[in-house]
């Protein structure tokens, strides 16, 4: 999968990160900006603009919900999935009303999230 | 266990006593005696005045006179019941020994015993001690269940909560080690591949684990919503069988699935149900020898009008005894799997559960050739 483009990816834990961003590398994502808390969120999409949000819902600092509406504060058009695992389920609907586009499970089997990734690439990006 | 709930000691010397009675003497007879032990009476003289020195003084026991003006004893009794509900004291009858219909109106108006008059000390003393003591211990009883049962919430907050917490961690590391068996990060020696195998088996029974911990803990909170919807029970149990088959055919075992020609439509909760068929296919084929033939069937209940489907496997079957551990959680028996899989003790409970929240039964029993066999029957009205 080809495109341009820039994904930010919230996660306060850092093992998370680097699974989700070894797949988002594997499915070619040409930039991946990193963040451990929504304040850091916050500032690194107030930096990069990047074109789509990959985020943690339970974050020390800021939490995902918090940070959700920050980003809606700075555009409104921004483009969020939530990351989120079987307990979320009454925070992802929370979310999903403020102008979250979708969520992923990151609880799930490498196939699974590799597949609800590259879904999430081909509705934000023009994927050749 | 080491810290069972405490209920505080109770002493019974302090307890109250309400006597009630238009006979002064009686209460003056009553009153030494009950004095004598250590008790604090109160005292009225007719059924209205009763009422109202009961909510006064609430107290542990009740000594009701039958015949008196105004309101008799019975209903007396039968208001004080109405009034206080469980928390009412244990009401005992003042009666004169020839009233045996009395005795027995008085215990259909809600008194617990009664005392017959002329009175003996000891008599009266040793049945209101032991009234006394019934209620005491009744108490509690109460005190000690909401205590467990705020314990046993508590545990199933901290399951819930360390499961889930366990999970991310856990996905991580088996898909982490699913990268490098991939060669995703440099070609691998297979010494290095066997220990990622081992890494990524044993971060997935730990999260089968976590799974099913965090099943009971939603379960046991009350949590688990069916969310019924119409479905070909066929249907749900050939896609069962085809998963299970990719790992039975590990150990060679086949599991098949014969419909008998029927195809019913079943409201039920597909997820739920299909994690109960997969753990009954998956149970059958981890208990039964390598090579084995385990078979599903869509089975019809006419006297009850209800379907279902049974699971039938070639393993030890359950041994003696321990059939009533099958169910519960955590109650693994004394057979092992035969090809070295793991058990959490957890699944049958799991099935168990979900399928009485459909309203429905699940059975297992010994075959006569070899094996057993799982049944698992829907209500006819869900």
């Amino acid at each position: 999968m080809k495109f341009q483009g820039t994904i930010l990816l919230v996660d306060d834990e850092s093992h998370i990160r680097k699974y989700v961003g070894l797949i988002l590398g594997q499915l070619g994502t040409p930039k991946i900006i990193e963040a451990a808390n929504g304040a850091e969120g916050v500032d690194a999409y107030t930096r990069e603009t990047p074109d789509l949000v990959l985020l943690d819902i339970n974050m020390p600092i800021m939490d995902g919900i918090e940070t959700l509406r920050k980003l809606k504060e700075i555009n409104p058009d921004c483009v969020v999935v939530m990351l989120t695992s079987l307990a979320n389920r009454q925070t992802v609907e929370q979310a999903i009303e403020l102008g979250a586009s979708n969520y992923i499970r990151k609880d799930t089997s490498k196939a699974e999230i590799t597949k609800a990734l590259t879904e999430t690439i081909s509705a934000c990006f023009d994927c050749t | 266990m080491d810290h069972l709930p405490t209920a505080a000691p109770f002493d019974l010397a302090k307890s109250k006593i309400m006597i009630v009675d238009d006979d002064r003497i009686n209460i003056r007879i009553l009153g030494g005696i009950l004095r004598g032990e250590g008790y604090l009476l109160t005292e009225a003289d007719s059924g209205e005045k009763a009422l109202q020195v009961y909510a006064e003084s609430l107290p542990d026991l009740v000594l009701l006179d039958v015949m008196m003006p105004g309101i008799d004893g019975f209903e007396t009794c039968r208001r004080l019941n109405k009034n206080y509900g469980d928390q009412c004291a244990p009401v005992i009858f003042i009666t004169a020994k020839s009233e045996s219909d009395d005795v027995v109106e008085g215990l259909g108006a809600g008194g617990v015993d009664y005392l017959p008059k002329p009175f003996k000390a000891k008599e009266v003393i040793a049945r209101i001690r032991s009234h006394l003591q019934n209620r005491a211990l009744s108490e509690q009883r109460k005190q000690l269940v909401a205590q467990l049962s705020k314990a046993n919430a508590a545990k199933n907050r901290f399951l819930g909560m360390a499961a889930h917490d366990l999970r991310n961690p856990l996905a991580s590391i088996r898909g982490l080690s699913e990268f490098l068996r991939e060669g995703a990060v440099g070609p691998l020696t297979p010494g290095q591949i066997d220990l990622i195998n081992t890494i990524h088996s044993a971060s997935q029974s730990m999260l089968d684990l976590v799974n099913e911990l965090l099943d009971v803990a939603t379960i046991e909170a009350g949590e688990l919503k069916i969310h019924y919807g119409p479905h070909d029970l066929a249907e749900l149990i050939s896609k069962s069988v085809a998963m299970t088959n990719i790992e039975a055919a590990k150990k060679k075992t086949v599991v098949t699935f014969d419909t008998h020609g029927e195809a019913p439509i079943l409201m039920l909760d597909g997820a739920k149900m299909t994690q109960v068929i997969d753990n009954l296919l998956s149970n059958a084929v981890k208990y039964s020898p390598p090579g084995s033939s385990v078979t599903a069937t869509i089975q019809f209940d006419s006297t009850r009008g209800t379907y279902g489907f049974a699971v039938q496997d070639q393993g030890p079957g359950i041994p003696d005894g321990e059939r009533d551990k099958l169910f519960k959680d955590f109650g693994r028996l004394s057979i092992q799997p035969t090809g070295g899989e793991k058990s959490t003790g957890l699944g049958l409970a799991i099935c168990r559960k979900i399928v009485e929240a459909h309203g429905g039964t699940i059975t297992a029993k010994n075959l006569t050739t070899h094996g057993c066999e799982f049944r698992v029957f829907l209500s006819a009205n869900p």
